[in-house]
């Protein structure tokens, strides 16, 4: 396509109007995404017994609000966002240093940078800043680049590097995250296998090391994790309760607004980390298998809008965010059911909180932006015409 | 496309593939689980949550009420008031613990009791302070109210025993469970209340089955922290039963402080039907010290007391019933016709059995003397040669007819036996025959022959009144019909007669205390009964006076009594440990037990003719 001659062309629409962006607009895929956001809010309705407050009503109004700003992400050029990923990506790692200097502390962790209206938490803003960073370092490589050993130190650099503060906040679960996504874009590049079976095996070998690395509380959530039952009124207790409130809804569950564990409290942090229990005892199985779809969905429209895009950078993005998508909804699931150690990662969509909502929502805006844009060519190294 | 960007995309859209792949399998990973959880394992699961938030609460059912032959109240359920401490209520818990036991200080173990509850109950839950709290510390409490933040206090029931300590023996008390009674018994879930007391003695503990009811539960719905959220379903406690005793509270107050300086026992029993109108053993004692749990202090009071305040004389006391028998054999003698109302024994003062003397306690003999002068006299001779023509075995038998050698079985646990010997008994025991000595002995009620202060009033009430008449304390126990007594009706008449003569005729051993009330005579039968053996050589140097000898060795009292002697209504026994002599001790006191009976029906016939016009 040569109708571009401007070789600065980042800030150029190709030939989409904002007509053509709005009809271009997937709605099917949004439409899924707010049907969780509904069920969240449902169920933060039943864990507050039959009340819109103090959940319920404030989840809503967030949702109002990240819906708009995830039309406005939706709706940006893209190349904006390949121009800027660098500057964003440093931006959440000083805010990550910043945090780790003047955090707030809050939960024995430091999470916040307390920005007087809004709590910041900056390990949020890197999950889409690293995606970002790595979409745009990837998006010109060729496969013998990707495979040399020397092109593959910057995006490593890349990763380790937030990785460390948000461990020392400490936040094992956003950490594993990054990590996970970073080597899922790795893995799609076409990095080789056994690089990634080499790296199990030292970070198997040097595993003892890592524990002692490990906070007291966290080593204490991976020895309950092992044995739930050697502390059942300690650490062990949620897990076990959390169980328990899971099995007792059956294929039928108790029915909405009948959930005795959520209602009597012996479910810890059920409008946040454990609100899939919620939503398992009050509609049993059925309402389970109807989430797993939903998310399967979800998932899997990010895989096909990744698919049919035609530039590089919007397909990492795409992928990078929706493998995010899938591993928070796999963690949660598996801590919750007594697979994983209880590591503090939230149901996404369903859980309680702001921050978590937003940064979905931009992450599902930048998605739809990419669906949007998905004809879009850009150049190897960003122009449109260095092919 | 350029090559690059054809290999890419290849590579990419393989590896999404592959991506897809894994997803899938975690997906199946949790879909899985889910199915393990909520399927497979789902009625498990359900039944913990269910678990956890019920829980079931026994609620205390009010005992039942123990009354008297009038309807007084024995033992009844107060309402108190305790003092508790709710934790969470306390702005310092500790501090206005210090603040109460300023005001009302408490034991050194109660205050660690406390301390231990307030540690790991639950900040919600009252810990019990003080029970049954008087009036004057309930308003020290309320003055100080603004000190002692979380003190709250609550009515509760609490066990009251107000008719008087005479009552305590037959009534009994009740306390607090120890790890005994619980363990091993665990089908009754009552045990598992907090608070709950037993039946210790007494109807109290013979008729615990009626008097403690049944509990009720309240199943209720409890968040995790243990508080109560709604009440799902409630079955009231069923109240115990009341028990209505035959014993008059007036009767046993009165004889009970009669006898507060002995160590005695006595019993009323109506002879027509069994009623036990009183039953009393001295020194008594409050059983309201058990219901709150009794002091070290007292406890260890009661204990060592030298007279015994603790045991049931009446029923658990064995003693050689010792002349009072001789009414047996007279009865046996004429039974079996050795003893005809005429026939006649000289008393020389012995009798010489082998080469062995057995003594007359009259010393020099009461010369010859029919059945009814013997009883009157109580002369030893008379029965030792009678007995010898009786033989042992038809003096067993009548005396078991009478009701020795068994429990008489009047309501209440600790009932002994007693023991009336007989020839195979004593083979067993001392691999030895029985001897013509101890039908001597047995003649006098002495020897191996030992009995119940109340298995000598059932025999005295039965010879009285030609029945056979079960003694009871309970009212739905009462004999109306009994059948006669199998015995010669002029027989007992003769026995009788003989009783009457030892009360009512100059030189009888009991005249002194012959009475008469409108008309209503009284007659019995003293004894005196040896607590050691005499030997020849003090009988020689002169039996020495019960005065002289330290009180352990002092003969037992006992007199036997019925009236009136037209008509006999009651019989009576009144037992003195150590009281020296019957008709010196016993006798007396007999006196002044059967007068107030009969004024007492006097006074309560007159009542009832004034409630009736």
């Amino acid at each position: 396509m040569s109708f571009f001659k401007d070789r600065n062309c980042y800030l150029k629409d190709y030939n989409l109007s904002l007509m053509d962006k709005i009809v271009g607009f997937n709605y099917l895929y949004l439409l899924f995404i707010c049907l969780v956001v509904m069920m969240g809010i449902g169920i933060l309705y039943s864990v507050a017994g039959g009340h819109f407050n103090p959940w319920a009503s404030k989840q809503l109004f967030r949702f109002v609000i990240s819906l708009g700003v995830l039309y406005v992400v939706a709706l940006s050029n893209l190349r904006l966002w390949m121009k800027y990923a660098y500057v964003i990506y440093a931006a959440g790692l000083v805010l990550l240093v910043a945090v780790s200097v003047v955090g707030h502390v809050g939960m024995g962790a430091q999470r916040w940078l307390n920005l007087g209206f809004f709590n910041l938490q900056p390990s949020e803003i890197m999950k889409i800043a690293l995606v970002l960073a790595l979409a745009r370092y990837f998006h010109g490589a060729g496969l013998d680049e990707v495979r040399s050993f020397k092109f593959m130190i910057p995006p490593v650099l890349m990763t380790i590097v937030p990785v460390a503060f948000i461990l020392e906040q400490p936040d094992l679960g956003t950490a594993l995250m990054l990590v996970f996504a970073a080597g899922g874009i790795f893995y799609l590049m076409g990095v080789q296998i056994w690089k990634f079976m080499a790296l199990i095996s030292l970070v198997a070998l040097s595993a003892p090391l890592i524990w002692s690395f490990l906070h007291e509380y966290q080593k204490k959530r991976v020895l309950t994790f092992l044995d739930p039952e050697s502390d059942p009124l300690g650490s062990g207790y949620h897990i076990a309760q959390s169980k328990i409130t899971l099995g007792s809804g059956g294929v039928f569950g108790k029915g909405f607004l009948q959930g005795t564990q959520s209602r009597l409290n012996f479910i810890p942090e059920k409008q946040t980390d454990f609100i899939l229990t919620v939503l398992s005892e009050e509609f049993g199985l059925i309402g389970a298998l109807v989430l797993c779809l939903l998310y399967t969905i979800i998932i899997a429209y990010g895989f096909i809008i990744a698919h049919r895009c035609n530039n590089f950078f919007g397909k990492i993005l795409a992928m990078g965010l929706t493998i995010n998508f899938a591993l928070y909804v796999f963690i949660n699931m598996s801590m919750v059911m007594g697979l994983m150690p209880v590591v503090g990662v939230p149901l996404p969509l369903m859980s309680y909180g702001g921050t978590a909502m937003l940064t979905l929502f931009i992450s599902f805006g930048l998605i739809e932006c990419v669906s949007i844009n998905r004809e879009m060519v850009i150049g190897r190294r960003g122009s449109i015409d260095d092919e | 496309m350029s090559v690059w960007k054809y290999e890419k995309t290849r590579v990419m859209t393989r590896r999404m593939i592959g991506l897809a792949v894994l997803f899938i399998l975690m997906g199946f990973v949790i879909i899985g689980r889910l199915f393990y959880l909520q399927v497979l394992q789902g009625e498990k699961y359900l039944l913990l949550a269910e678990k956890n938030r019920i829980s079931v609460r026994l609620t205390m059912p009010s005992r039942g009420t123990i009354y008297d032959r009038n309807g007084v109240k024995l033992a009844e359920n107060a309402k108190t008031f305790q003092a508790v401490l709710i934790k969470e209520e306390a702005k310092n818990y500790q501090k206005t613990l210090d603040n109460f036991l300023k005001l009302i200080p408490l034991e050194e173990d109660e205050v660690e009791r406390i301390k231990k509850e307030l540690r790991w109950k639950r900040a919600f839950m009252p810990v019990r302070i003080k029970d049954s709290l008087s009036f004057d510390e309930m308003s020290l409490l309320q003055l100080n109210a603004p000190d002692l933040s979380g003190i709250q206090i609550e009515e509760g029931m609490m066990r009251f025993y107000p008719a008087g300590t005479g009552n305590t023996h037959v009534v009994g008390y009740v306390s607090l469970l120890t790890e005994k009674d619980v363990e091993g018994n665990t089908s009754d879930p009552l045990l598992d209340l907090p608070g709950y007391r037993i039946g210790r003695t007494g109807i109290e503990s013979s008729m615990e089955s009626v008097l403690k009811g049944t509990p009720g539960m309240r199943k209720s719905e409890i968040n995790a922290m243990g508080r109560t959220v709604r009440i799902l379903e409630e079955t009231p406690p069923i109240s115990g039963g009341d028990v209505f005793l035959t014993i008059d509270s007036r009767l046993q107050n009165y004889a009970t402080r009669l006898m507060s300086q002995y160590a005695a026992s006595a019993v009323v029993i109506n002879v027509q039907t069994g009623e036990i109108l009183a039953l009393v053993s001295t020194p008594s004692f409050d059983a309201n010290l058990f219901t709150v749990p009794i002091s070290v202090k007292n406890w260890n009071k009661l204990l060592h007391h030298k007279y015994r305040p603790l045991q049931n004389k009446v029923l658990s006391g064995v003693y050689s019933p010792g002349s009072i028998f001789k009414l047996v054999v007279g009865l046996a003698g004429l039974e079996s016709g050795v003893i005809t109302a005429s026939s006649t024994v000289d008393c020389k003062g012995k009798t010489k059995l082998g080469n062995h003397l057995f003594h007359c306690w009259k010393k020099n003999g009461h010369g010859p003397l029919t059945l009814e002068e013997a009883l009157m006299h109580s002369c030893d001779v008379y029965f030792y040669e009678m007995a010898q023509k009786i033989g042992a075995e038809k003096i067993i038998e009548t005396a078991r007819k009478l009701g020795f050698g068994e429990v008489v079985g009047v309501g209440l646990n600790s009932e002994s036996s007693g023991l009336l010997p007989t020839e195979e008994w004593k083979l067993r025991r001392f691999n030895d025959a029985w001897r013509m000595g101890d039908t001597l002995n047995l003649s006098i009620g002495q020897g191996f022959l030992n009995a119940t202060p109340l298995q000598i009033a059932t025999a005295v009430a039965r010879i009285a009144g030609g029945k056979n008449i079960h003694p009871t304390l309970l009212k739905e126990n009462i004999q109306n019909n009994s059948e006669p007594l199998d015995f010669k009706p002029y027989y007992l008449r003769l026995i009788r007669s003989g009783m009457y003569d030892v009360v009512n005729k100059r030189g009888g051993t009991a005249y002194a205390v012959r009475i008469n009330v409108d008309g209503q005579k009284m007659a019995g039968k003293t004894a005196t009964t040896q607590v050691r053996r005499i030997s020849m050589k003090e009988r020689e140097e002169g039996v020495k006076s019960q005065d002289d000898l330290p009180e352990k060795y002092r003969d037992h009292a006992i007199f036997a009594a019925f009236a009136p002697t037209n008509k006999p209504k009651y019989a009576a026994v009144v037992l003195v440990e150590h009281g020296g002599g019957g008709s010196r001790t016993a006798a007396p006191l007999m006196k002044q037990l059967m007068e107030y009976v009969l004024e007492l029906e006097k006074s309560d016939e007159k009542e009832l003719k004034n409630e009736l016009f």
